[in-house]
Order: C-alpha cells, then structure tokens, then sequence
C-alpha cells in the first residue's frame, strides 16, 4: 500500500497542539486514509507531544479506527437480534462469496471492506446494511449487486 | 478530620483519602492486586471491594471499592462480611477460569477456598489480569512505552504498533511489578531483553557485574541528573569505596588522638 502522506501535517495542524485533539486528529486522518497508517500514529505522536503508546491505545480502543487498510467502501452488515432473524446471515454469505472475501476482509483491489456489526438501532428496518455511511434498510438477497454498484436504489 | 468505624473500630483519616490507604495505615489488610504506593488508585482488580453503609442510610448498603472511594465522617464500614466475602469468591473464581495456569491466581483463589473453578475454564488462557500494575508505572517512570492495546475481551498490555517499543529502557519495572510475573525478560549479563528490544548492559568498572541498560543510564542521568559516570560502578562497589574511605578518615583520627 502506498499513500500519499504528504497531507497528514496538514490534517493535524488544523487541531490545537494538545492531547485533547488526539481524537479529533484520528478520525480526520481516518476520513482521508480510511485507516491509520502507522506512519500517521508516529507523525500524531509526535505532533501532539504524545507518547506513542498512547495514541496507539487509543486508535485500538475505538471500532471506529482501523489499523489495517480499508477499502473505499466500507460495506457494514447489522448482525443485531431483529436484523439476524430477518436474514442478516444469508446478506452476509451473500455478500462473501459476490466479494469473494470474509467479512472483516478487504478486497485486494482495495475497493470493498466487508464487516459485521452488532447492532446499529434501526431495527424497525431490519435487515440493515450500511455502506460508508449511507443506511439501507429492508435489505434482500436480490439488493446486494445494486449495493455494491452504487447503493441507489436499494431500498 | 473525618472520623469513620471500619469493622467495629473508630478511626480518624483526613478528609479526601481513600478508604483503601486509611485501613492500610490501620493495618486492616483486604486483598489489593492492583494497587501500588507509586501509583494512582485504578480499580482493576476490584478485590479490595467492602462493604459501607451509614447509621441513616436506614438499612441500606453499598458495595464500593475501597482503594477508590474517599473517606466520609460517620462511614461504618465492614472488610470482611458475608457478601464481601462472596463478591471476592466470585471475582477469584472468574480470575481462575481465565488464568488456570497462573500459580499467583491460584494462591489468592486458595485464600478464600477456592481450588476449583465453577466457570468454564480458557485452557490457553495468560497470566495478564489486565491490572495495568504495568502501564502505570510505565507512565510514572516517564517513558509511557507500553500500555493497554484494544477493549472487552481482546484488550491486553501490548507495546505500539507490536513493536519492540521505542521508549522503553529496559529498566524492568514493568516486570518487577507484575502480580502474576506475567511479563517476562531475559538476561544475559551483558545484554537484557524485555518487549522484544535488545539491551546493552552497563557492567561495574569493579565487579564487572552488570548494573543497568545503557538506554536506562543515559535516561537517568539526563532527567534526574546525576552524572553519567556514577553508574560505572556498581552500589555495592560504591558502598565499599565508602566504606573503605570513612575507614581511612576513623584511622587519621585515631593517628591524630595518639600522637
């Protein structure tokens, strides 16, 4: 994986050079990268005065931080008590095989991340899925294709 | 001045300590995994758990850690009661289950009477309670190299990024203050290694026995300012310089008296 880290002190100038902005600073690097680089944690670190243990024990703390890289589309299937009754399972199997990946994997073109998530309190519309962050409700096997196309028009 | 009754006992503590430094200084002893001198109270191991309650509380009780909980006037507070008693079965008997190989969790378990789990044992379950007895001192000696990695069951004392870690420097706190001697390092005499990093050991200029890392020596004598070359000798070698210098000064002045 290369990137372009040329942006990342750019991104964290636009805090304050305080430890309190460290979690404003990794979800903006998280926004730009989709991960956290490593590169990222040691530039942070040290921008913020931080021990890299630190910022390290917060990035793993959060599920909203990923370590590893993701893909453009962050495909996230609700696996919640009303979203698995209704099928969540199958969109998951689903999705797998049409990905050719386990869920919590990305696809080596970097294109799709695949994850399960426990509940994500939209349960009147079950089952869920959540693509960047776009929600699509009432979700059936026939939809997968439409969501990873572009999403539109799968509800 | 607060003024509380632990276990029948009246006894007086300033106002703002923690219930847990007042009995230790009454020498009432509960089992306190993670609690240290050098450090802040944490509230891991929950195990110094007791029971308080007050005359108006009409009754009511409350389940508290102690090494957290700051003293009040009139606090009735009971160490070993029943429900105490069996709180801290629960937790050892949870500690057993996710730690079967340790034999520090066992000790404590076999304290309160506990040889056997009543949960499902982890087979391959570490030794780590997850105290970060570590971690905190770690931050207090001022390196902060390690510290607790991910949350619920998959957390764990880890250095970043699962590096060797940059800001260690080998001077094993770490190690020496682990409950259950989890965190493990070797030395070799000239070398040490701890977290997966390689040290170069500082051997006494007299004994040739080794005294610190090098990486801990340079640390030490730049933040606590001491000079660099105190650290080529060893204490002992040290002591018996000073041993051997006040025995020449005591000979003078025996020399002195005499003639």
């Amino acid at each position: 994986m290369n990137h372009d880290f040329s942006k990342l002190p750019d991104i964290i100038e636009k805090h304050p050079k305080s430890p309190q902005s460290l979690i404003a600073v990794l979800q903006d690097i998280q926004k730009e990268y989709h991960y956290l680089p490593c590169e990222a944690l040691k530039l942070t670190a040290e921008a913020l005065d931080l021990p890299l243990s630190k910022v390290f024990s917060v990035s793993t703390f959060y599920n909203a931080f990923s370590l590893d890289p993701r893909g453009e589309k962050v495909i996230r299937i609700c696996t919640g008590t009303t979203c698995h009754i209704r099928g969540a399972k199958q969109i998951e199997h689903q999705l797998e095989t049409q990905l050719n990946i386990k869920s919590g994997e990305t696809t080596e073109d970097m294109k799709f991340t695949l994850e399960v998530v426990n509940c994500v309190g939209a349960c009147a519309m079950a089952p869920v899925v959540i693509v960047n962050d776009e929600y699509f409700g009432s979700v059936k096997l026939t939809d997968t294709r439409k969501l990873l196309k572009g999403g539109n028009n799968a509800n | 001045m607060v003024r509380l009754t632990i276990n029948g006992r009246v006894v007086q503590a300033e106002k703002g300590e923690m219930l847990l430094v007042v009995m230790n200084r009454e020498k009432i002893s509960v089992p306190a995994i993670c609690n240290h001198g050098a450090v802040e109270a944490f509230g891991a191991c929950r195990l110094c758990t007791v029971e308080i309650t007050k005359n108006d509380w009409n009754g009511w009780k409350n389940y508290v850690t102690s090494c957290l909980y700051p003293v009040e006037d009139g606090l009735i507070v009971s160490t070993h009661s029943e429900t105490v008693i069996n709180l801290r079965k629960t937790l050892l008997d949870l500690h057993l289950a996710r730690h079967p190989h340790s034999e520090h969790v066992r000790q404590w378990a076999m304290e309160y009477g506990i040889t056997q789990t009543s949960f499902e044992e982890i087979p391959d379950g570490d030794d780590c309670i997850l105290c970060a007895l570590c971690t905190r001192i770690c931050d207090r000696m001022g390196f902060a190299a390690i510290s607790t990695v991910g949350r619920g069951h998959g957390k764990e004392v880890a250095p970043p990024l699962n590096e060797p870690p940059p800001d260690c420097t080998g001077c094993l706190a770490c190690a020496q203050c682990c409950p259950t001697e989890f965190i493990t390092f070797s030395d070799s005499g000239t070398s040490r290694e701890i977290w997966g990093k390689q040290f170069e050991m500082i051997t006494c200029k007299e004994c040739s026995k080794p005294i610190l890392t090098k990486d801990f020596a340079e640390t030490l004598s730049k933040t606590r300012n001491i000079p660099a070359d105190y650290f080529e000798v060893c204490d002992e070698c040290h002591r018996k310089a000073t041993a051997l210098t006040m025995g020449k000064i005591s000979q003078w002045q025996r020399e002195d008296t005499a003639s």
